[in-house]
This record gives structure tokens, sequence and C-alpha cells, in this order.
């Protein structure tokens, strides 16, 4: 029996789920995914969690983190635009479903105009790299969330735009159960697009515009066209994960597309594993899933000892900091790489060699 | 590591498994609260009060018999993270009735509040809540924001006002009221100048002041909160401004003079849906007793008037054998000159009118303290409901 992995054509290392194995494990973990909602509400009563929510936002988190990862993971590039793109995507799907339009045709347009006003800020990316591009992606923060609150009559201004519910025919995503199932399914076309971009021709154009922009000009790669198309497709995810947002929540105003929420993304991203696709999961499970843990002390303690809460207020914001920094002290390439570790040890033991 | 890791396991373990043990026949409170937020400056008090009134009402025997839990989280002013409390106190806790914060939460949680049939307390005083025609679920108990914006005209002009200017963060609970104020100071006839921006974190207006000082507006309205309420005072005092703040009820409490120092003495003027923390009035005692020697802010108790409302109104659903969404929104659609103690204006609510009151008090600062400059009222007119 072979330990390791011993392939004998080009095809079959370039296969996304080279063995039987995995082919289970992937099996095993969509029939989880498939059944879990009808579990949810006594899973959510023993953990106190409400669990059908958390995964919803993950699904929607995923698609937008899956963008941000292509962007900043494979070419290189640093975005802090990305909640706001977010928050295009997010409005156009409302503004164009409180004009009666579709839902299936208002998810698209979301991406699409998210996607254009992505490559309009992405344009500084041909001259600007780092710290430079990060500002000029700020702006881009700053201008959009500007716009969403101040253009009154079209994006409802500070009292927020509301959203009707994601509808196909007469079926209704009315509820967290049903929605599920969509924010599932977009979160698997995100991931399996991702995951074949990284093997094209152009997803090896992005890689090598990261790793060595000077080379990768120098063998043909024409960098405006894949920075731009990077930032397109980018903000293109990251707009549809707004237009999910927005039928999911119902209600949309400039506060959720702050500078935290691109923070945060980019904090997904570099936790989960930079220019990997396993990262982006990673990190927004990380990321949804460790605030909603720390609330089961910080709210039980506030039940024992009432005028302390606020203390405990703090102090969730405080080991959540202090766990981001931890991982990136300890684990840089993210969990991902970790993930990879432990996979390896698993795949030779007991024979490490 | 490994004795590190168990411990947390365990930890964790034991978190999962007190959670839903917590007293099942209580009557659970969901609380949205900003204590580490934008508005933390006075949120932390809010929370405190709502917190120590529930005490105090499971002390004197709950509803009945029934005991309240609240279950109080920060959300630090992040919708999202709203929502998120929202649905997990709808589907997990099942609450019917949520003590809730903030303008732009608020809101947002409007459509799913009325969806769900649970009733909203908020700390916003946003004039859009009040139309029970709009918002069923939602209810407050201070005078709404645009109701303070319009008694705030009416004092400026009586004050022999001439000039307005609005200064408010750009943010929900700043914004929404300023366009009830401008129509209101139109039919005036106050002469409106250009609005100026200043952030809830704002170190510093000096710029938005020296563009004010070019129109030398006699009033100005401030719907900030005490901090950067604060540092506009500083700094008009400090380049000579003539003109008086009127302040919107979150910007103006206990901690404005210790802030803002001699400058607020006759120039700051705050808008008071309830009485100063310890101010003469019946029902202070039971407010001072259960914060336990320690002094608060009013905000403590907005918070208190809001959990004693709530209070009355599971009383009354009770009785009416209808303990859930629905019975205590009918419950205190029966309030009628709801009398506080004096803690704020008689609430009344009716199926076509959730304002609570619409009168207050304006308050003024004289050696460090607040003291009541006088009374305003506003004719409870019915098209002004809903904004």
């Amino acid at each position: 029996m072979p330990c390791g992995l011993f392939f004998e054509t080009y095809q079959k290392d370039q296969s996304i789920f080279p063995t039987w194995w995995l082919r289970c494990w992937m099996i095993a973990l969509g029939v989880f995914l498939l059944a879990f909602p009808f579990f949810a509400q006594p899973i959510s009563d023993l953990v106190g969690i409400n669990v059908l929510n958390m995964f919803n936002l993950i699904f929607i988190y995923v698609v937008g983190a899956h963008g941000l990862n292509l962007l900043t993971g494979y070419t290189g590039q640093i975005s802090l635009g990305h909640g706001a793109f977010m928050g295009v995507g997010a409005y156009t799907a409302g503004i164009l479903a409180n004009m009666g339009l579709p839902f299936y045709v208002c998810l698209p347009l979301a991406g699409l105009v998210a996607a254009a006003v992505g490559m309009i800020f992405g344009i500084p990316s041909l001259r600007l790299r780092g710290l430079y591009l990060a500002i000029a992606t700020l702006a881009a923060q700053f201008i959009l969330v500007y716009a969403m609150r101040n253009w009154e009559h079209l994006t409802g201004g500070s009292a927020g735009l509301l959203v009707p519910t994601a509808k196909i025919g007469s079926f209704e995503f009315d509820s967290d159960f049903k929605f599920y199932f969509l924010a599932l399914a977009f979160a698997i076309m995100a991931t399996m697009y991702l995951k074949n971009l990284s093997r094209t021709r152009t997803g090896r154009a992005f890689v090598a515009v990261r790793d060595r922009y000077l080379s990768a000009e120098v063998i043909g790669v024409n960098l405006f066209k894949y920075r731009i198309m990077s930032f397109g497709i980018s903000s293109f995810m990251v707009g549809i994960a707004g237009g999910l947002w927005a039928y999911y929540i119902t209600i949309i105003s400039d506060e959720h597309f702050t500078l935290w929420l691109s923070v945060q993304y980019l904090a997904m991203c570099i936790v989960g594993g930079l220019g990997q696709v396993l990262g982006s999961i990673f990190g927004v499970i990380f990321m949804v899933v460790l605030p909603e843990l720390l609330r089961i002390p910080t709210e039980l303690l506030t039940g024992i000892f009432p005028n302390i809460s606020d203390i405990f207020a703090s102090l969730r914001e405080m080991v959540f900091g202090i766990v981001v920094i931890l991982f990136l002290i300890f684990e840089p390439d993210g969990m991902a790489a970790r993930w990879h570790t432990i996979r390896a040890y698993w795949k030779l033991w007991p024979f490490s060699y | 590591m490994k004795k590190a890791l168990l411990i947390i396991a365990l930890m964790a373990a034991a978190c999962l498994l007190l959670t839903p043990a917590a007293m099942a026949k209580d009557i659970k409170v969901g609380g949205i609260f900003d204590q580490t937020g934008p508005t933390g400056a006075v949120g932390a008090d809010y929370q405190k009060g709502a917190v120590a009134a529930t005490k105090f009402w499971n002390d004197k025997g709950g509803i009945d018999g029934i005991k309240l839990d609240l279950i109080s989280n920060d959300y630090a002013y992040k919708i999202p993270e709203a929502l998120n409390l929202y649905k997990k106190y709808k589907d997990v806790d099942r609450v019917y009735v949520i003590q809730g914060w903030g303008t732009g939460d608020t809101n947002a949680l409007r459509p799913l509040v009325n969806r769900d049939k649970i009733v909203f307390f908020s700390a916003s005083y946003d004039g859009n809540l009040t139309s029970p025609k709009k918002n069923p679920y939602n209810f407050f108990i201070g005078t709404s924001y645009s109701t303070a914006i319009r008694l705030a005209m009416i004092y400026a002009k009586e004050k022999g006002a001439k000039k307005v200017v609005f200064i408010y963060p750009d943010h929900p609970y700043g914004k929404n009221p300023i366009p009830a104020g401008k129509d209101y100071a139109k039919k005036l006839g106050l002469n409106i100048g250009p609005d100026e921006i200043v952030s809830l974190r704002a170190m510093d207006a000096t710029s938005q002041l020296l563009h004010m000082k070019k129109f030398n507006p006699d009033f100005a309205w401030i719907g900030g909160t005490t901090p950067s309420t604060a540092v506009i005072i500083k700094d008009a005092a400090k380049h000579g401004l003539t003109t008086k703040f009127v302040i919107n009820c979150w910007g103006f409490d206990e901690n404005l003079p210790r802030l803002a120092g001699k400058a607020a003495e006759g120039r700051a003027f705050g808008m008071l849906p309830v009485a100063p923390f310890g101010a003469d009035v019946p029902g202070m005692k039971d407010v001072v007793a259960s914060a336990g020697g320690k002094n608060y802010t009013l905000h403590y108790v907005k918070s208190w008037v809001s959990v004693m409302v709530m209070v009355e109104g599971l009383k009354r659903a009770k009785k009416a054998g209808k303990l859930n969404g629905p019975g205590l929104r009918a419950a205190l659609e029966t309030l009628k000159d709801f009398n506080t103690g004096g803690l704020c204006a008689p609430i009344t609510y009716t199926p076509e009118d959730h304002r609570p009151n619409t009168s207050m008090a304006i308050g003024g600062i004289k050696d460090g303290k607040i003291f009541l400059v006088k009374d305003v009222n506003f004719p409870r007119k019915k098209e002004y409901i809903g904004w």
C-alpha cells in the first residue's frame, strides 16, 4: 500500500478531489450540510446560539471572502473597500427589487454593478501597490458610504432601505430555514468557481502578478488587464454577497458597510490563509463563530454578576483581538496551512516518511 | 498546553450546559445595549439602569410572581450584531419583548419585529416609530426627538432667536429628527443656516464652529451624545461664540458640566424627557436606592422608566390572560396617563398613537449641576404622528 500520493497523469494531479477517500468525505459533508437545517432548532436550544442564522451568515460571507481572497491572496492587491463594494451590491439588489425586478435578475446585476464600481476604484492599482493601494481603496470605502448615506431618494438615507424577501416563482425565501439552501448554493458555487479559476490561465496570471509583477510582465502577462480583472471578479463576488445579505436581512443601511466590515473581510482572509480556497472558508467560520461563542460566557456571567457586565462586554472584544493576534504569531499562514499540516500528518501516519 | 486546552474545553462545555438551564419559567426579556460602541458613553448607564430596574421589580415579586430574566448583551452599535442578537432572542430564547437601543438598529429591526410580533422598547425616541400603522410593535418612553426639536425651536423663538443652525453627527440618531426641526423652524419664521456635521467621536469642532460663526446663529441644535456635545460647547466658548445651544436628550446629562466645565453654564440647554438622577420627585427614591450609593446620569433613569412601563404592560397582559407579543402590545395600548412618579411626563399609548407624551423639561447648568429652566409642552396633534 502506497504511503503518499502517486499520480501518473497531470489530470490526476490537477483534479480537485484526487482520492476516493476525499470524495467520501466530501459526500459526507454534503449530506451533513443538506440535513443540518432539519436539526437546527434542537441544536440552537442546546448551545444557546441561533445556529441557522450563523450558518447563513457564514455562507454569505464565504462568497465575499472568496472575492477578497482572489484579490488579496491570489493577485496580491490589498483592498480596504470591500465592505463598501458589498454595500454597492446590497443597494443595487435592494433598489432593483423595490422596482419590482425578480430576485434572479437583481442578484447578478448586484454583482455586475459592484464589479463596475470595483474596477473603477481598481484603476489606481496599475501604479499603486501595497499600502498606497490600500489608501486608494480606503477612499472608495469613504466615498461610497457617504453616497449611500446622502443619496437619500435612492438609498433611503440613514433610515435604511427595505428589501422584499427573495422569491423564485411563488416560492419565497422568507425564513432562515429556506434561505439556508439558497445561501449554501451560492457558497458552493463561489467556492467551486474560485477553485477552478485558480487552476486556469487567468488564475496563474494572477499568481504571477502577485509573486513578481516585473517577471510576469516580461513573460507577457498584461499587468493592467489582470489587475483590473482581479478587481472586477473580486468585487463581483462581494457584490453577490451584498445582494444575498440584502435579501437575507431585508433592510439595509449604510451602517452595515463600514470600514470595520472591510477590515473584517481582510482579517477573515489573513486568519484563514491568503491565497487558499479553504482559507477564506476557515477564516469566515472563525470570524463568525468566535464572537458568538464568546457571548456565551459573557451572558452567563452577566446573569450572575449583573454589575460587572460592562467589564465583560469589553472583555469580549479584547479576547477576540487577542485570539486574532495569537493566530498571526503562531500560524501566520492561516488556518488553512495548519489544516494541511494536520492532513499531511494523518496521510503519512504512522510512517512519517 | 494540553492542560490549558482541557480547561478551556471544560469551561466551554460548562457554559453550553448551563445556558439553556437558566430558569425555564421566567419571562425572558432580550437586551440589546451599547456599552462599548460609539454611543457607549451614554449607553453604559442605560444598561445599568435596565439591569437594576429588572432586579428591583423581581424583588417586588415580578409580574405577579413570575420573575423577569433580562438577557443583557452589548452590540457596540453594530447593526449586524443587533440582528444576530435579535435572531437569537427570537429563536433560541423565544422572547416576546426586547429592551433595545439605537435609532439605526431599531429601524433596521422594524420589519422583523412586526412580522414576529415582538414588542420592542427602544432607547431611540425616533419620531417615525410612533406610528402604530407602520410600526405596531415599537414603543419608547420619552418625548420623541421630532417633538423635542420642535419644542427647542419654540423655545428659541420665545427667547428672541432669529437665526438657527443644526449641528449633528452623520448618524441615524443625529440625522433623523432634522427634517422635522427644519420644517418647524420654517413655520416659525426662523432663518436656518447651513448644517454642521460633528461626529460622535469628535475631539475637535473648531472648523465647524468657525464656519458657523460666519452665520452667527442665536441658537443651535445639537443632536450628539455627551462627549461630542462637550467638545462643541468648549470650542464655542473658546472662539467667543454668543450662540446658545439646545441639546437633544442623549447629549445633555450630569457629565456635561464635568466635561465642558464653565463653558456649559448659560450656554448649554438640554431637552430632558426624564428627571435628572436624584431629582426631587416621588418616583426617584426607588431609582436612587437601586443604584446602591452610586451616582448615575439621567440615562439610568430612562431605562428604569422603560422597564417600569414594560412591567406595567406585562402585568396588564397577564391579567388579560395574554402573556405574549400581541397581548403585551394590546395591554400597553391601554396605558392612559400612566404615572411614573414624576420620573417623566405621564405616558399614554393608544392603538392609533404611540407617542408616549409630548411634554418635557428644558434644563440648564449652574455650578456644575442641572437645574430646570422650564417645562415645555407640545399639543398632541394628529398630523405629527409618525414623524
